[in-house]
């Protein structure tokens, strides 16, 4: 910023310019040149400097929200519906796969069409129309874990990505065990299998940036359905 | 970007007095953020977590070369390109390189304000890319011509009004429309722009050396959108945004929501460690991912021996949101990407100090700042550091120094100063409202007047 712009403008002096070589590969000496000089300025910085230890782990009674304590521990689906539907989510328990398909069957009467992620098992599709995500009206994935702390469902980009985000409803399906306190133990659970992108989803799409006033649904989907397998009993 | 922080005066002057909705719509947004702010952190040991996240990011930036190198690694290992830029013309001439090789038409943006400190949009559109900003609020200041005025809230300056005029202009939707029909319409429009855009950027809150990954916070959708849609994904990430290990990320993630907006963590958080669709072996998302680590004037912060724990900042915005200096004018008074006083911290470091005046005397030195930092960044301190070296440095007014020199010599000399003490007790108040420093000052308050015996006398009459 300071020092002055040396922009390479493109179309106007492009095709004068000396090197013949293609444009990606003089970018990428440029930047392997920078790397040098930016790790060796790097190093010149911290030499002089008393280097700060990691303070590891984060202890538990520091867990936010202050000490997550015995009632988080005892009832993470509990805490996780909690969470999620202060945040606009929805949440459904579903005791058993019969029970799951009956709900299914009555909640996919409300949607015209649906876009279904691969991980999604057979039995949990909803018995309606497949359409690409941009048409579906109901996008559906199975989560690869949930924490309770912050009320986030772990969604992996393996089963695509697409039908987590176009439509405007989602329907999340997360098996009760694999729902963790905090959302440390979620990650930590994901670690040795990583996707290219793993993502939480704690709520539904929503801004403030109008005039300070809450919508949802602005680009991703304005409803999200965690619906609990293998959790028993509707809390009220 | 272009810098215009030395006009900071006459900025503020002009939107306190022109624009007075601009601090109605900047007062009512802060305060509710800090409201959610400390309502988040009500049931959390604040101590306890902002002690451990400072620990963990000066530990991060004292052994920054060997996680840069960890990371990259990493990165590479699962199909990534990684690029480094030392200034905003490196990151251009990558970006130009992209654009060309791929034909890229349409680019859809993240919200990343290290996108704006390397003025991207402009470049893109020399390049002949059409560039939509996709976050809400940068969509708004987009349309407007405008940069953003808040690290967090881009758009915090702008009333619904102003977005139903400029909707109405842009969009054709209803002068009165509803925020909810307003939205609609972005989306809409956006979703186009998604689904066609060859190319996706963002930028990134934090890069996990361990394995590699790029850790993105937001609350539309927008960030997951822009980073899986687009066949190309570039991300542009600070240096200094490393944390060392995976197990580190997820206090960060909750620390930086709760301090920025108060909510547990985003709505939407994605965690990127490479590309995915054919080249990860996944049924879609971006086939290609660059990675852009950008030093633009960082590694001089990091070799300043007070300064460089300004680094640890995590873009939260909560600095901004508690100033009062800042509630009064918005961030566009500071005439620079980062305003309120992060910004008059980090400017003079990665700029220079000459540019940033008076940025550091921005202040009123009250320490809310430092308190609401959730990596215990000394503000106030640093601040302090940048007011000294602009006096050491002569970069002050000379009236000013005259004045102070003056002061000084009164001070250090009893008598005089008793002197002079009382001879201000006469002076008449259009006199003190026109004297140097005072001018300023007195405009808008009430210029105090010396009344009766002054201190000095009462105290040799002995004080009852």
């Amino acid at each position: 910023m300071k020092r002055p712009e040396q922009t390479v403008r493109p179309s106007v002096n492009s095709g004068t310019r000396a090197s013949s070589e293609p444009k990606h590969e003089r970018g990428q000496r440029v930047s392997r040149d920078a790397r040098e000089r930016i790790l060796n300025r790097v190093r010149a910085a911290n030499r002089d400097r008393e280097p700060v230890s990691h303070p590891g782990p984060l202890p538990e009674a520091a867990e936010p929200p202050g000490p997550f304590g015995e009632a988080g521990r005892a009832d993470p689906v509990g805490s996780f519906e909690s969470c999620l539907r202060a945040a606009g989510g929805e949440v459904v328990r579903l005791a058993n796969e019969e029970a799951a398909r009956r709900w299914l069957e009555e909640f996919a009467g409300g949607f015209e069409s649906a876009s279904v992620c691969t991980g999604v098992p057979d039995a949990l599709h909803p018995a309606l129309p497949g359409v690409p995500p941009s048409e579906a009206a109901l996008g559906v994935s199975l989560a690869v874990g949930a924490a309770a702390q912050t009320g986030s469902l772990l969604l992996s980009s393996k089963e695509g990505r697409r039908s987590q985000l176009l439509p405007p409803v989602h329907l999340v399906w997360v098996r009760a065990e694999d729902v963790r306190t905090t959302l440390g133990e979620a990650l930590q659970a994901c670690r040795e299998d990583l996707p290219a992108t793993l993502a939480l989803h704690s709520g539904p799409s929503k801004s403030a940036d109008i005039g300070q006033i809450l919508v949802t649904g602005v680009h991703g989907p304005g409803r999200i359905i965690a619906a609990i397998l293998g959790a028993g009993g509707v809390r009220s | 970007m272009e810098v215009h922080s030395r006009d900071y005066r006459a900025r503020a002057r002009r939107i306190i007095t022109e624009t007075p909705e601009v601090r109605e719509a900047v007062n009512n947004a802060t305060r509710t953020f800090v409201d959610h702010r400390r309502e988040a952190f009500a049931d959390c040991d604040e101590n306890a977590l902002s002690g451990w996240a400072e620990g963990v990011k000066s530990h991060a930036l004292t052994h920054l070369a060997d996680y840069l190198e960890e990371a990259e690694a990493r990165l590479v290992e699962r199909g990534a390109h990684v690029h480094w830029a030392e200034t905003a013309s490196d990151v251009h001439q990558i970006f130009e390189g992209i654009v060309r090789e791929h034909g890229v038409r349409r680019v859809v943006k993240a919200k990343s304000m290290l996108s704006e400190e390397l003025g991207l949009n402009p470049f893109l559109e020399s390049c002949g890319a059409e560039v939509f900003e996709t976050d809400l609020g940068e969509y708004i200041i987009q349309l407007l011509g405008e940069s953003p005025s808040h690290i967090v809230g881009p758009a915090i300056h702008k009333s619904l009004d102003d977005t139903r005029v400029i909707f109405h202009e842009r969009l054709g939707t209803p002068r009165d429309a509803s925020p909810e029909t307003l939205a609609k319409a972005a989306r809409g429009l956006l979703r186009e722009a998604f689904l066609t855009a060859e190319l996706g950027v963002s930028g990134g809150n934090f890069l996990v050396a361990e394995t590699g990954s790029i850790a993105l916070i937001e609350n539309e959708g927008n960030i997951r959108l822009s980073t899986s849609v687009p066949r190309i994904h570039v991300a542009l990430v600070g240096i200094e945004k490393v944390l060392p290990k995976w197990a580190d990320l997820s206090t960060f993630l909750q620390v930086t929501a709760k301090s920025a907006t108060g909510q547990p963590v985003g709505c939407f958080v994605s965690i990127i460690q490479g590309p995915g669709g054919s080249t990860g072996g996944e049924p879609d998302g971006p086939e290609e991912l660059h990675v852009v680590l950008v030093d633009n004037g960082r590694t001089r912060v990091l070799a300043d021996p007070e300064v460089w724990e300004a680094l640890r900042c995590v873009r939260c915005g909560a600095c901004l949101n508690i100033c009062p200096v800042y509630r009064q004018t918005g961030g566009h008074a500071y005439g620079y990407v980062y305003s309120g006083p992060i910004g008059a911290v980090l400017g003079p470091g990665l700029v220079g100090l000459e540019e940033m005046l008076p940025l550091p005397f921005a202040s009123s030195a009250c320490g809310a700042c430092a308190e609401v930092c959730p990596v215990r960044i000394p503000i106030p301190d640093l601040l302090h550091v940048w007011r000294q070296r602009a006096v050491e440095r002569g970069l002050t007014s000379d009236v000013e120094r005259s004045v102070l020199g003056l002061l000084t010599a009164a001070a250090t000399r009893s008598r005089v100063f008793g002197w002079a003490g009382k001879m201000a007790g006469f002076f008449p108040e259009w006199i003190v409202r026109r004297l140097p420093l005072l001018q300023e000052w007195s405009i808008g308050r009430e210029t105090p007047r010396a009344d009766g015996p002054t201190f000095r006398e009462l105290w040799d009459e002995g004080i009852e």
